[in-house]
């Protein structure tokens, strides 16, 4: 019973979103934003196994997102709704509900694939490098998607809210958060179950001493492939997500500035703790809406002080000087995080009745 | 046959002949010791036959199986560990948590059976952790389970290395400067300890010392490099009346 404490938990709090939201009880944009932030967790504990874990500095993780949400919306359309790119449904769409599973494994597994670009050059090469590579494969991904104008190239690809809606009309649930609500919990207890095996803790031994690792029986080159292909598969799971959320993709949503998003819930939360970046996740997500209404409120606030020229307006735009100014200030004064590779049972020692990190 | 069987191994490192023509052949059941100045090519032999350097000429056979082209994790499963000169533990991981990690080559469980915890998972990290515990135990280090190793002082850590080595089940054991760092109480804890390895798990241990009293009062044959040759080999009362070997160690007299 206790051992199962945390899931039981996730179980109850998920029914009781559901239930709530169908009851009305959440507008729009409070269940966009509670959604947002299963997507978010998603994508920052996954990154969180390369740059955490494995002490590799990851920087072009929206990268796999983007092959995610691409494979996601594509298969999606093709399965469930009638296009001019792929013609008739190839499923009823009555199926959707039992059959969207199936889409987002199979986005999964083709984000897995494209995380061997990053895998088998980390064989050879390491750290700073290998970070250079990894902002390569970002841009690889995203140049090869715009320049398919079959699936609409820089425009950009749409219809897969009529995947949702066929969900809808079989059962009136909210759909997108039940299939959030199990993407975030498949994903969590997956990495938690591999950080806690013996096969996983090689991940942890190839980063804090590889050549100890390798000669005492640890096949480095495997554990590598391995964790880099979990970790873009998890966020291909993301971004499938993600193109549902929206209905809509755009490489461009996927650049150098998404996997900033995610360096800095990773930093945040503290490297190799899941539960650190779990909540940092939260907290990030939470954060960026706010901004939504405080650089309003400070522009009004500063051209009332008179502290702003009355042609200067501070617009959105701000919220990508604030989220890398908080990389910038995390880097140097607690590079660690807030939980370092901690797990908040190490802080909260009570926790441990319920669960165990071991 | 041999356990290990090194024959003519060579090993340049661009224009730098690190190793030249190196021959040994270890019985299941030795004790033996590879001792030479700083820099004789030492710690080149070692990295060669645990398969982290592949030889330039030469060939190493340990329990029978050529191991060139395996790679030093493979080399590891057929029954081979070592520990290092410089402490090489995973630091931010529990004592543990470094023993059950040493246990990679044997898992047999993949990822699926890791994220879906299958019965065969089960069943193989109930073992992991007995052995595990078994290993401190036996290496009286069982107070230090939860411990990170680099909360611990030089000695215990030198230690949990020797222990996460044996829980491999070696059938040969490298120790690469055991002694190395230790206090001279600890190196006769150290001496009592290897014995007493040798003489329970009844394996074969290949050691690289500088300490003098720790090979001599070990080791059953030394041999001695110089630069990459082999100048001398033979017990340790021959190798100490050797006049190459004192030559290697305090130099040439005639000036």
């Amino acid at each position: 019973m206790q051992r199962r404490a945390v899931n039981i938990l996730f179980l109850l709090a998920a029914v009781w979103l559901v239930a709530a939201t169908q009851a009305g009880y959440f507008d729009h944009y409070v269940l966009t934003v509670l959604m947002f932030m299963g997507i978010n967790i998603i994508f920052a504990t996954s990154l969180n196994l390369v740059n955490g874990y494995m002490g590799e500095f990851s920087c072009g993780h929206a990268g796999f997102m983007c092959v995610g949400a691409y494979v996601g919306s594509l298969l999606s359309v093709a399965f469930f709704s009638s296009s001019k790119l792929f013609g008739d449904p190839l499923f009823p769409p009555e199926l959707a509900p039992f059959l969207f599973p199936l889409v987002l494994i199979l986005a999964s597994l083709v984000a897995a694939l494209f995380g061997l670009i990053v895998a088998l050059p980390s064989f050879h090469t390491r750290d700073d490098y290998l970070a250079i590579i990894t902002i390569a494969a970002n841009y690889i991904i995203i140049s090869l998607i715009e320049n398919i104008d079959l699936i609409g190239g820089p425009r950009g690809f749409s219809g897969m809210k009529r995947t949702i809606n066929a969900m809808t009309d079989v059962v009136d649930l909210p759909w997108m958060l039940i299939w959030v609500l199990i993407g975030t919990f498949v994903c969590v207890t997956l990495l938690y179950r591999l950080v806690t095996s013996t096969y996983g803790k090689g991940i942890s031994a190839v980063c804090q001493n590889e050549v100890a690792a390798e000669i005492m029986g640890v096949n480095t080159n495997g554990v590598k492939i391995m964790a880099f292909m979990v970790s873009s598969g998890l966020a291909g799971l993301a971004g499938a997500l993600y193109a549902h959320l929206y209905g809509y993709v755009n490489a461009q949503a996927f650049n150098i500035l998404k996997s900033t998003e995610g360096l800095v819930m990773v930093y945040l939360g503290g490297m190799g703790s899941l539960s650190g970046v779990i909540l940092a996740a939260v907290a990030f997500t939470l954060m960026v809406e706010l901004l939504r209404f405080i650089i309003p409120a400070m522009n009004d606030l500063l051209h009332a002080g008179g502290l702003l020229p009355a042609s200067f307006e501070l617009s959105q735009i701000w919220k990508w000087v604030l989220i890398p100014l908080i990389l910038i200030l995390l880097m140097q004064f607690r590079p660690e995080g807030l939980l370092g590779n901690k797990e908040l049972t190490h802080v909260f020692p009570r926790l441990k009745r319920w669960v165990s990190f071991k | 046959m041999a356990l290990l069987e090194i024959n003519g191994l060579t090993q340049r490192f661009g224009g730098l002949q690190a190793l030249t023509n190196f021959s040994i052949s270890l019985e299941a059941h030795d004790l033996i010791g590879l001792i030479g100045p700083n820099g004789a090519g030492k710690t080149t032999v070692f990295n060669l036959v645990s398969g982290f350097y592949t030889p330039t000429e030469g060939t190493i056979t340990f329990n029978g199986k050529p191991t060139r082209g395996l790679k030093p994790h493979q080399v590891a499963g057929l029954g081979m560990a070592r520990t290092f000169q410089n402490i090489r533990l995973w630091n931010d991981m529990s004592v543990l948590d470094n023993i059950r990690i040493a246990q990679s080559h044997w898992l047999g469980y993949g990822f699926l059976d890791a994220v879906w915890r299958s019965g065969r998972y089960r069943r193989v990290e109930k073992g992991v952790e007995k052995k595990s515990r078994e290993i401190l135990d036996i290496m009286g280090l069982t107070e230090f389970t939860d411990e990170l190793p680099k909360n611990l002082p030089y000695g215990l850590q030198r230690r949990v290395e020797l222990a996460r080595a044996l829980s491999t089940n070696p059938k040969l054991l490298l120790l690469d400067e055991p002694a190395a760092g230790l206090n001279s109480a600890d190196v006769d804890g150290l001496i009592r300890h290897i014995r007493w390895i040798y003489d329970e798990f009844r394996i074969c241990i290949w050691m690289i010392e500088h300490q003098m009293k720790v090979v001599m009062s070990l080791c059953q044959r030394i041999s001695v490099i110089d630069f990459g040759r082999t100048i001398a080999a033979g017990t340790p009362a021959e190798i100490q009346a050797n006049p190459d070997v004192i030559k290697a160690y305090l130099g040439d007299d005639t000036l």
